[in-house]
């Protein structure tokens, strides 16, 4: 899908000539962002832009770059600890946004006589447990059936940057989104990168300039949105400096 | 000449458009979902908030008339019960009006209001916001000397064609449901239905079989609303995806 994407507007109907065809009979059509069903058959969009669609999974969504991060469950994120109640964390996904709970008992080997201690202003990547849609949202950093916390928890220094939501998408899909400046970065260079779906890329690198050097190279290659040739000439002028 | 539309190009807000056509120009900017004050708090539905800003001082009546309006219009169109007890904050700060738009003797809040209704839908559009449909909306004028009505017209063409009988807004949804209509001046209804219907052709997409992927194909003249809209989030969506076709 390139030059061929179907640009929609808000209240269109999807004709059904453009829903995934089901290879399986069983297998129900998935409705993802921006489209809702009206009964018994209608599919309209309620955002603008590209209709995608995926035959395999049978799914369809809009794919956008703009506007502010709402909230889904099973979403990667990073949040920043505001304050801690009697039993929870209270933390902000987005600025401005009703604060996330983060329960205190939410952490790898947490028991009641041994809670993590977070100060206000700390950093969590966690996991969305309840979107917040008719209470307020919740997030966890174990995994519950193992109760392992599977790369979440608290982060420790390093240094956050701001990116879209498009290109944390892209992060966060592995070889579809296209991204080989982290490779291409980490051949001569040693870091830890964490990516929340809502925006925010941390790096630590060790040393300022090194994380610098990388968020910075992740941001160019954000705004501009640079295919793997761009990536490659980001990379090559990032490893000159250092 | 169709309207000029820039999208996202403020920084801190979650969605913002530039608007400009005729000499008006107009910043909107959107935020939210955002957390909202416990007294505006709505159980199963999203607060709106509009704030018009004119181009010199501050608000007056005249802009609080106008917010009503647009307030009501956009309430219609935005899905409010997806996000519940959140608040939509839609800023709209005038910039530029014509030099002429006082002296054309004709109301100067409906000769603007069309021109905030389409730069509050754009930047609905860029905050990516769940809408219902599309709201498109235009100003016509009726000259005293004839009874056709003058389309979008420039506030230069209103000068001229002084004394003007009768101005009339209109909104039209995509589905081609008039959302709003204000009108000033003596006409008669026939006169009215006529600019009515003129109205529509302009807003909404020729009826008939116009599919989803052909509208976009046709070179649709530049005086229709809802394929310019079409254009300008074709763009939106080129720019954004832009790193799929990037070497």
């Amino acid at each position: 899908m390139s030059a061929s994407a179907i640009v929609v507007l808000p209240g269109d109907e999807i004709p059904s000539a453009q829903l995934p065809k089901p290879t399986n009979k069983k297998k129900t059509l998935t409705l993802g962002p921006g489209l809702r069903h009206i009964p018994p058959e209608t599919i309209t969009t309620t955002i603008a832009g590209a209709l995608v669609t995926d035959a395999r999974k049978n799914a369809a969504w809009i794919e956008y770059n703009s506007g502010r991060y709402m909230p889904s469950v099973g979403d990667l994120i990073i949040a920043t600890v505001n304050n801690s109640t009697g039993e929870a964390f209270n933390c902000f996904i987005t600025p401005n946004t009703p604060q996330a709970a983060l329960p205190h008992l939410a952490f790898e080997g947490a028991t009641r006589k041994t809670r993590p201690v977070l100060p206000p202003n700390s950093l969590v990547y966690a996991r969305i447990t309840n979107s917040g849609r008719d209470s307020i949202p919740e997030v966890t950093c174990v995994d519950s059936s193992t109760g392992k916390s599977e790369g979440l928890g608290p982060l420790k220094g390093g240094m956050v940057f701001k990116i879209s939501l498009g290109m944390a998408r892209r992060l966060l899909s592995g070889r579809k989104g296209g991204v080989t400046v982290l490779e291409g970065l980490s051949e001569k260079m040693g870091f830890e990168v964490a990516v929340g779906r809502n925006g925010v890329l941390w790096v630590d690198g060790g040393s300022v300039k090194t994380t610098l050097a990388v968020g910075k190279a992740i941001q160019e290659v954000d705004e501009q949105a640079l295919g793997e040739k761009g990536q490659k000439k980001v990379v090559d002028k990032v490893l000159r400096g250092v | 000449m169709g309207p000029q539309a820039v999208l996202s190009h403020l920084h801190r807000a979650d969605g913002s458009a530039t608007y400009a056509q005729n000499g008006y120009s107009i910043i909107g900017s959107v935020n939210g979902p955002i957390e909202v004050l416990r007294r505006d708090e709505l159980p199963e539905e999203a607060t709106i908030e509009v704030n018009i800003r004119p181009a010199i001082g501050v608000g007056s009546p005249k802009e609080r008339h106008l917010e009503t309006l647009i307030h009501n219009t956009l309430r219609s169109i935005i899905l409010t019960r997806s996000i519940p007890r959140t608040l939509l904050q839609i800023t709209l700060q005038v910039r530029s009006l014509p030099e002429e738009d006082a002296s054309t003797g004709v109301s100067t809040s409906l000769t603007l209001l069309p021109h905030l209704l389409n730069t509050a839908l754009l930047s609905l559009l860029s905050a990516s916001i769940p809408l219902s449909t599309i709201v498109t909306s235009v100003l016509l004028a009726i000259p005293a000397n004839t009874s056709t009505p003058v389309c979008s017209p420039d506030p230069k063409e209103l000068l001229r064609a002084k004394p003007i009988r009768s101005i009339h807004v209109f909104a039209f949804s995509g589905d081609r449901r008039l959302l709003l209509n204000e009108s000033d001046g003596t006409f008669s209804y026939d006169e009215w239905e006529e600019a009515c219907e003129l109205a529509e052709d302009v807003c909404c997409k020729e009826e008939g079989g116009v599919g989803l992927g052909e509208g976009m194909e046709v070179d649709g003249p530049q005086d229709n609303m809802e394929s310019w809209l079409r254009d300008v989030v074709k763009r939106k969506v080129e720019q954004e995806q832009r790193w799929r076709t990037a070497d």
